[in-house]
């Protein structure tokens, strides 16, 4: 369909876009086309009636409660809230760190953790050494160390430093020593030898050490010399007093048969002799 | 000489002390705060009147509760301010239209015009809005784009610029709708010799 363009009325005045646009502007006069449309504008601004001010005291209300309100409340309760969003924080970080700490403490005392992870909390901590694998069925991983007899190797221990892990634990109390004295002044049976002397595991370490070399466990032949110890201050009779014989256990227990502080290894590897009563 | 048209900017812009009339509203003084408010409150209405008839003055309420709260965070000079408010006062009307649209109100027809609340100034307010009334029932005889853009850049006192971020369009498209708009009306106005 054509365009065609309509003839112009006789008494429409020419509106261009620059008319417009001043009238919207309202800087200049308006065309003689535009005067109605400038007046009606101009009645679209004209000063406010009586009914549109009519909610200035409601709006002043609202201002006047927020003003009051704003002042003295924002900033305290700013400041509260970041400082017991960051105690929630501090708190968490800390239960978490101790949670994370404590569990991995607990299980590496109890011996559960990867071998590296053990290791490396055994030289932190002081946890047990990890177990050696073996491939036989025979030396499988739950044998207890100090407990596999004479093939049981101490897994650590008994490698290149073993000396240097049992040294921290050498140190003899006198709760592992025991007294020699007194425990001879207990009087105990002859022929039994005292059992109380199996008590004396301080000095399982210093133990471990010395018959690391020899392949044997570590606690219990520890244990056994010292009630072999005590035995003979309480001038027990030599036989019984064999019942805690080292020897049962590990080629060196008869160190602890002097009573000697058992994890001392310099004594451990010079036993007295047995006097007989 | 002065126009109708100069009377007209000036009376809707505040201009230089705008500023500190601001910042004091700001520090909690009523009295810029009023002066604000009796400066924007008329011609909010006005334009609530033409996009939002019959809720004009609820719309208006709400928009100053919005713009108190927000105050004292607002940073900008008059035409920012203007833009802020026109636009809070939009989304009023657009909220409004689109919940009276999901509840749709009944009339009450039960009412009649004489049970109606009334004043005893009535008739005499309704005189001194003729002009003003005639003139906004023109506007809103128009599309509602070029209602509104009209409305905007000639009551609110907005450039083209914001009336188009306003509303979401083209500065060109702004300047298209205002100039049919204005040709609309002259033609309006031509044809009925409407004298306001």
């Amino acid at each position: 369909m054509p365009n065609i363009p309509q003839p112009q009325r006789q008494d429409e005045p020419v509106v261009t876009d620059a008319d417009l646009a001043a009238l919207l502007a309202g800087t200049t006069d308006a065309a003689p086309g535009l005067r109605p449309v400038a007046d009606v504008l101009a009645a679209l601004t004209a000063e406010p009636t009586g009914m549109e001010l009519a909610g200035e005291a409601g709006a002043l209300a609202e201002f006047r409660r927020q003003a009051g309100a704003q002042v003295p409340a924002q900033r305290p309760r700013r400041s509260s809230g970041l400082r017991s969003r960051f105690g929630v924080k501090v708190g968490a970080s800390v239960t978490a760190v101790a949670v994370v700490l404590g569990g991995g403490a607990v299980a590496a005392f109890a011996n559960v953790l990867p071998a590296p992870i053990q290791r490396l909390a055994h030289e932190a901590i002081g946890a047990p050494i990890p177990p050696a694998r073996h491939h036989s069925p025979s030396h499988s991983r739950t044998a207890a160390p100090g407990r596999s007899g004479v093939h049981g190797k101490p897994p650590a221990r008994g490698g290149p430093g073993a000396s240097r892990q049992a040294r921290p634990h050498a140190t003899p109390t006198p709760a592992a020593h025991g007294n020699p004295q007194s425990q001879g002044k207990k009087g105990n049976p002859p022929g039994k030898g005292n059992g109380k002397g199996g008590q004396g595991q301080g000095n399982s370490q210093g133990q471990g050490n010395s018959q690391g070399h020899h392949g044997s466990g570590q606690g219990q032949g520890n244990s056994q010399g010292k009630g072999n110890g005590q035995g003979q201050q309480g001038k027990a009779p030599h036989g019984p007093a064999q019942q805690g014989n080292p020897h049962k256990k590990g080629p060196h227990g008869s160190a602890q048969a002097n009573g000697r502080p058992a994890g001392h290894p310099r004594r451990s590897v010079h036993p007295r002799p047995v006097m007989d009563p | 000489m002065r126009t109708s048209a100069d009377a007209r900017t000036a009376s809707t812009v505040i201009g230089e002390e705008f500023a500190d009339l601001l910042a004091a509203a700001q520090g909690g003084s009523e009295a810029a705060f009023s002066r604000l408010w009796r400066n924007a409150n008329p011609a909010l209405l006005r334009y609530l009147r033409v996009i939002a008839p019959g809720a004009d003055e609820d719309i208006a309420a709400e928009t100053w509760v919005h713009v108190v709260r927000g105050l004292a965070s607002f940073r900008g000079d008059e035409q920012a301010w203007r833009a802020w408010l026109f636009t809070t006062a939009r989304r009023r009307a657009i909220d409004l239209a689109r919940h009276r649209s999901r509840r749709p109100e009944t009339a009450l027809d039960y009412a009649t015009v004489a049970q109606l609340p009334s004043s005893a100034d009535s008739a005499e307010a309704a005189m001194e809005n003729l002009s003003t009334a005639a003139a906004i029932a023109l506007l809103a005889g128009l599309p509602r784009l070029q209602a509104e853009v009209i409305l905007l850049r000639v009551v609110a006192g907005l450039d083209t610029e914001s009336v188009a971020r306003m509303l979401r369009k083209s500065p060109g498209a702004v300047r298209v709708a205002a100039h049919r708009g204005l040709r609309r009306l002259a033609q309006i106005t031509a044809d009925a010799g409407v004298t306001l």
